[in-house]
């Protein structure tokens, strides 16, 4: 601004507010003013305040629009060939460029339009006071009042439509400042900004800038200290290189993976992980392509920042950054934590970070977690409908291993609980697992095609397709309910299968009717065949013989009627025999059970029923044994009455020894018939129907083997064999191995009496038969008896009887120490309730009363 | 090997309740009238071979042997509608049809007379089976044909098969009503006699209690014949069950019976059974379950033997053994309940000289025979309280006897030529006997009974109401 300038705004100033004050309607002097006057000087620094003020008018600067404003007003008044005058005046006003034309367009028609408007409103309402603001003539209201409350003041008056015009000053100081800043800007820096963020976004994208650069010791990028620029932009700068260094490991974390790929230790859930990586960082770099477009703008100052296009600074590029910085910070920490990790573990770390309030994070994730997954679910779903083990590295949470068919159900396939994500629940895991093995079992073991149509109907049911893909994260609801659906039908299926195809519960039944003996007219028969076999040293024992002996007691019992395939598994085991064992000893009873049953029965169950039978067949084989020893004292034997003659002596020593023999043998029988029964009652029968109660509600395979491990041990325990009971096993087989002695002794006392009765007879023949003989024949005297042979009889009689008397009586003695033991040993026995059959043995009270200690 | 059983059925009475039984076996098996398996009963699980045998078409033919010495009731089987279920060749009627005029000489002379025709009967069934376990006789012990030549097939058959088993049921006259027979007392003694020497087990069915049951149980206001032996064959039925039915145990007769019998004179069971029920004869169903069953079954009203004992006796009378047999669906843990309660309510006295229980034997029904009950049983029990009805025998034979009454019929028969009533005596000491063995198992001291005075048992008189020497059963 030149003083020329100056001084002639100054005198068209004074020059206006003189013409403005002569012609002031309002003014009480007709005196012309003068520019000495005190009005005029005061509306002279009046007006010179207004012009400097740098108020603006609420409208945007646009010459154009009021032009067409004003046009558009007076075609709507009618004027339009007033209009047309305006409009072509004004392109001609407006075409006036150059030197000598007037700047500031759009304020010279502004200003004219307002004083037209104002010419209206003083027409109509003929105050001249509004044509221009009334300056005011009151000195005592100067100086005390501020102009704004002066302001105030004239709207109160209603002064409602005074226009302020204010002129834009280019040479503000404002401006002025501005540039100087500017410029001080450039000084202090030696690289400007437009540079930096160019940089910066080259940073991001893990290439070195001009500047910015990746410095492996301070590991990021980093602004070299050799370039002069402030501190807050060094700090924003690194700041903002945070991004290039999580990228940088994110991308350096995916090619590792990529190129590793088709070796293992990558696997699909970490390939899925990658490409769910890779797809957010074309998004990532998207974004950039924009930035770096945005960034070509140059930064404007802020004083043009009106007319300036989209620019970067910094500054606006922290904030475009602040979502992929999180989102990169997120997938940085993902890539760690997975670096050693894969397939369910991987997932499952993920799953971890997934638990964000964050909704943004929390969508991030999900979508990540998704594709992360899928593979995974994939791997479920092939698994839960189709039993394919689809993991070839080894990231599912089932592990397959190979096995034979009959352990193929217990060890073919594990829960592996590291590759176990946290978000499936360890019994939806156990879940997953055992549908998958049923269909593998059904599949391998059953040879059965029934369960694929299961499947189908199952996966129908749960709502999804057999198809890939149908499941994802997130979808737990969905993936429980087609896990539930497809375990339900399969085991279902499976248990249909067991029970009607391979008939299980007769398989059991008949385990129960052979090798418990449970089929009492065969074990009788066979007991009876094989008896006098088993008497022989084991050695010499052909097991073919017994075979056949078996087949035959088959044929001869109720067994013959089985189905042929049960009795075909029936077979003789010879256990392995040392010397001096009796074919009583290693003689024994196997059911080949055979693929898939032997799931069920395996090696070690039938150990255990093998256990069993033995225990039971010793049982049979004493019982067998007292009967027996009932047959040669039975009531209508010679020997229980034809001795009426004997000599008293003799006579009492036979009644006496008969009658010990009788008590002891009831004795005997009534220990092994309630043990029999006690066996049959509290053992097999209840631990049978609670296997069939269990049968019934059984479920899957699982339960069916729970049930019947359930019932094998409880007929293991309860008939003393359990480990537990081995004491009282013990005294229950010398138990037995008395009885036996007892057995033969008895014979030998009936032999004696037979031989006795024989020789008797042989010198005097018994009434009886000589009545049924020779009727008419008179009984001789008693006392004919005594011949010669008689003393010596009658002596060897008595020293037999006593002899045998005696045997009896330590055999006797030795019993009931031993019964007493063991008796006295059932209440004490914690582990199994052998109450039922403490009670049947001592149903009378018979051995407390007598043996009140026990 | 089905350890068979033979059935002889002798005389009138033996040859009715037989009827019945084969009658009910045929039902319980879908044995047709004629032999021939029903189409429905092919799959039972049952064993038909103890008791039948298969022709050569496949007819199912009772093991049983029918004989008689009078045509009467054979006749009347022979043209009733199971007619062709029997073998004709084991049907025995003598040629002169005259019978045994009821008296037990007649019927036991007659049978020596016949008795290689029988025995080779006998012979050919036993022959016919593989494993023959033993006989069953049927017969009453009053008549001349069931009590006298049943006596003779008893030795008979004791002596040939003396490894066998011989059980009979055995009807003892009905001594509430007076009978037609006036020697009733001296046949029931004489077979009496062979009943403890030659018999191994001997149920008896007392036609007193059986009137009695179909009386009070069945409300009967005058039972027939058909009916009580309706219960009989009911009690044979359901006691062959465990052999017909093969379980875990009592699989057969002997197993069966040793434990009943762990002293072999007192080898007589009485039965009980319930709920009864007479065909035709709607009666009140009753919930039946194991308990209820096994605590009616000891309840003297449902025995089918009377008790003649006065109340002091009939307190000290125990039981001996007693078996069990429940037929239906029973759920094994219920046996044990019902067997604690019995005891803890002190239902059951046993015997004190040795261990005892009750015996219980699971039985399958027969599939094939309707019944309104879900469970029934049968007891088989050797009570002490059974020499009362053998006292009853001794003093009705002593009454007799003293008079002198009826002998003339005996005495024509060579057993008891020239005025020889020796086996009278005989027969009445070893009944005398049996009543003081079963006194003496009463005592907890039986082991030691008739050590210190054995003359006492086996020369001493006992009188006429069966008492023997209280020292004894201290």
């Amino acid at each position: 601004m030149d003083e020329e300038d100056q001084h002639k705004v100054a005198d068209l100033i004074k020059e206006l507010v003189l013409r403005l004050l002569s012609r002031n309607p309002n003014s009480d002097s007709q005196q012309p003013t003068n520019s000495n006057s005190l009005a005029f000087h005061n509306s002279l620094r009046y007006a010179v305040r207004i012009l400097s003020s740098r108020l603006t008018p609420s409208i945007t600067s646009d010459s154009a629009a009021i032009a067409e404003s004003i046009k558009r007003r007076l075609a709507t008044q009618g004027k339009s060939s007033q209009a047309l005058t305006f409009a072509e005046l004004y392109t001609k006003f407006a075409s006036k460029t150059g030197p000598g034309s007037v700047n500031n367009k759009w304020a010279v028609i502004y200003l004219l339009n307002i004083i037209s408007e104002d010419r209206k409103t003083i027409k109509s309402q003929l105050d001249s006071s509004v044509l221009l603001p009334n300056l005011p003539l009151k000195d005592d209201e100067l100086g005390n009042v501020s102009p704004v409350l002066r302001g105030r003041g004239k709207q109160e008056k209603g002064w409602n439509n005074g226009v302020l015009l204010v002129a834009k000053d280019p040479e503000n100081m404002r401006d002025i400042a501005f540039r100087e800043f500017v410029s001080l800007v450039k000084e202090e820096n030696a690289v400007s900004e437009e540079v930096l963020v160019r940089d910066v976004l080259y940073a991001c994208q893990g290439i070195d800038g001009n500047y910015v650069k990746f410095d492996s010791n301070a590991d990021g990028y980093v602004l070299p200290d050799s370039i002069k620029v402030p501190r807050a932009t060094r700090i924003m700068v690194r700041k903002l290189c945070e991004l290039g260094w999580l990228f940088r490991k994110v991308k350096g974390y995916i090619s590792e993976s990529m190129s590793q790929f088709p070796a293992e230790d990558v696997g699909t859930v970490g390939q899925a992980f990658c490409a769910a990586l890779q797809d957010e960082l074309s998004e990532y770099y998207k974004l950039l392509a924009v930035l770096e477009a945005q960034s070509m703008n140059p930064i404007p100052l802020v004083s043009d920042s009106a007319n300036s296009g989209n620019y970067l600074s910094l500054r606006r590029l922290s904030v475009w950054f602040a979502e992929p910085m999180v989102k990169m910070r997120l997938m940085a920490v993902l890539v760690d934590k997975c670096k050693v990790l894969k397939g369910g573990a991987m997932a499952g770390a993920i799953h971890l970070h997934a638990q964000h309030g964050d909704p943004l994070v929390h969508e991030f994730m999900r979508c990540l977690l998704r594709r992360v997954c899928s593979p995974l679910f994939e791997m479920v779903r092939s698994w839960v409908l189709e039993g394919e083990l689809e993991d070839i590295f080894a990231e599912f949470f089932v592990v397959g291993q190979p096995v034979k068919a009959e352990s193929l159900w217990r060890e073919g396939y594990m829960l592996h609980a590291g590759m176990l994500p946290s978000f499936i629940s360890q019994s939806l895991a156990q879940r997953i697992l055992r549908t998958g093995k049923s269909i593998n079992f059904l599949r391998v073991c059953c040879e059965d095609r029934g369960w694929a149509e299961t499947a189908t109907e199952a996966a129908a049911a749960a709502g999804t397709s057999t198809r890939r893909g149908g499941l994802g994260y997130g979808e737990t609801d969905a993936l429980e309910s087609l896990v539930d659906e497809a375990a339900k039908r399969i085991d279902k299926h499976l248990l249909d299968v067991i029970y009607n195809r391979y008939k299980f519960k007769e398989h059991c039944l008949a385990i129960k009717r052979y090798l418990l003996l449970g089929q009492g007219d065969f074990v009788q028969y066979l007991m009876d065949i094989v008896g006098p076999e088993l008497s022989e040293p084991a050695n010499t024992i052909s097991s073919f013989q017994l075979a056949g002996l078996l087949e035959t007691a088959i044929r001869a019992s109720n067994a013959q009627y089985d189905d042929p395939d049960i009795l075909d598994r029936l077979r003789v085991k010879m256990m392995p025999h040392g010397t001096g064992d009796r074919g009583w000893d290693v003689f024994s009873l196997e059911y080949d059970a055979r693929v898939p049953l032997d799931t069920v029965f395996t090696e070690s169950v039938m150990a255990k029923y093998l256990r069993i039978f033995n225990f039971l067949w010793k049982l049979r084989r004493v019982e067998h044994a007292l009967i027996g020893a009932w047959k040669t004292m039975k009531p209508n034997c010679i020997t229980s009455h034809s001795f009426t003659k004997l000599q008293q002596a003799v006579k009492l020593q036979l009644v006496s020894t008969l009658r010990r023999c009788q008590v002891l043998w009831d004795e005997m029988n009534h220990f092994v018939t309630n043990l029999q029964y006690y066996i049959m009652f509290e053992v097999l029968e209840v631990s049978w129907s609670n296997l069939s109660n269990e049968m019934e509600v059984a479920k899957d395979l699982d339960d069916l083997l729970a049930a019947h491990d359930k019932y094998l041990h409880s007929i293991v325990e309860k008939s003393l064999l359990g480990e537990r009971s081995q004491s009282l096993y013990k005294s229950l087989f010398v138990l037995f191995d008395l009885i036996l002695r007892f057995r033969s002794h008895a014979d030998r006392l009936y032999e004696g009496i037979h031989e006795l009765q024989a020789r008797t007879e042989s010198s005097l023949p018994s009434r009886e038969k000589r009545k049924s003989q020779k009727q008419n024949v008179r009984p001789s005297e008693p006392g004919s008896w005594i011949s010669d042979g008689r003393k010596a009889l009658t002596q060897r009689a008595n020293e037999f009887l006593r002899t045998m008397g005696q045997d009896l009586d330590a055999i006797a003695k030795e019993y009931s120490s031993l019964l007493e033991d063991f008796i006295s040993q059932l209440p004490i026995q914690l582990h199994v309730d052998l109450k039922f059959l403490l009670f049947r043995l001592d149903f009378t009270e018979f051995y407390s009363r007598w043996h009140p200690t026990t | 090997m089905p350890r068979e059983i033979i059935t002889l059925q002798v005389g009138q009475c033996g040859n009715q309740i037989g009827m019945e039984f084969w009658k009910q076996l045929c039902l319980e098996h879908g044995i047709s009238k004629d032999g021939i398996l029903e189409d429905f009963a092919t799959q039972g699980g049952d064993r038909k071979d103890v008791f039948f045998y298969q022709a050569d078409d496949q007819h199912y033919i009772p093991r049983a042997l029918l004989i008689d010495l009078e045509p009467r009731v054979i006749n009347g089987i022979q043209n009733s509608e199971y007619r062709n279920l029997y073998n004709h060749e084991n049907i025995f009627v003598s040629d002169h049809g005259g019978g045994a005029g009821n008296n037990w000489a007649s019927g036991y002379h007659q049978g020596k007379g016949v008795e290689e025709d029988i025995m080779d009967m006998i012979d050919r069934e036993a022959d016919g089976s593989d494993s023959l376990e033993g006989f069953v006789l049927c017969h009453s012990i009053a008549g001349g044909t069931g009590s006298g030549m049943g006596s003779y097939l008893l030795e008979t058959l004791n002596d040939r098969y003396s490894k066998k088993l011989v059980q009979t049921y055995s009807v003892f006259p009905n001594q509430m009503e007076t009978s037609d027979v006036v020697v009733q007392p001296y046949n029931s003694l004489l077979t009496l006699k062979r009943l403890t020497l030659n018999a191994d087990c001997v149920v008896v069915l007392d036609n007193t209690a059986l009137n009695r049951i179909a009386v009070e149980r069945l409300h009967l206001s005058n039972p027939t014949f058909a009916q009580t032996n309706s219960l009989v064959s009911t009690v044979m039925s359901a006691s062959t069950t465990t052999l017909r039915y093969p379980g875990y145990m009592n699989n057969d007769l002997v197993g069966l019976l040793a434990s009943l019998i762990p002293t072999p004179r007192c080898h007589f069971l009485m039965t009980g059974y319930t709920p009864l029920t007479v065909e035709r004869q709607a009666n009140v169903i009753r919930k039946t379950t194991v308990l209820d069953v096994m605590r009616r079954l000891l309840q003297t009203k449902n025995i089918m033997v009377s008790s003649y004992a006065r109340t002091k006796e009939a307190s000290q009378a125990k039981y001996i053994s007693i078996l069990n047999i429940i037929q239906g669906e029973v759920d094994p843990t219920q046996v044990h309940e019902s067997l604690q309660r019995i005891r803890e309510r002190k239902l059951v006295n046993f015997i004190e000289w040795g261990p005892a229980s009750i015996q219980v034997a699971l039985s399958r029904k027969s599939p094939y025979v309707q019944t309104a009950h879900r469970v029934s049983g049968l007891m088989l029990a050797s009570h002490t309280s059974i020499r009362h009805l053998f006292s009853k025998c001794l003093s009705q034979y002593e009454k007799l006897r003293k008079k002198q009454a009826f002998l003339d019929n005996y005495r024509k028969f060579p057993m008891f030529a020239d005025n020889d009533l020796s086996e009278f005596d005989e027969s009445r000491d070893i009944i005398e006997s049996l009543v003081d063995e079963y006194k003496a198992c009463e005592s907890p001291d039986y082991i030691k009974w008739g050590m210190e005075d054995p003359d006492h048992v086996l020369t001493g008189e006992g009188n006429s109401t069966g008492t023997v020497d209280p020292k004894l059963t201290v």
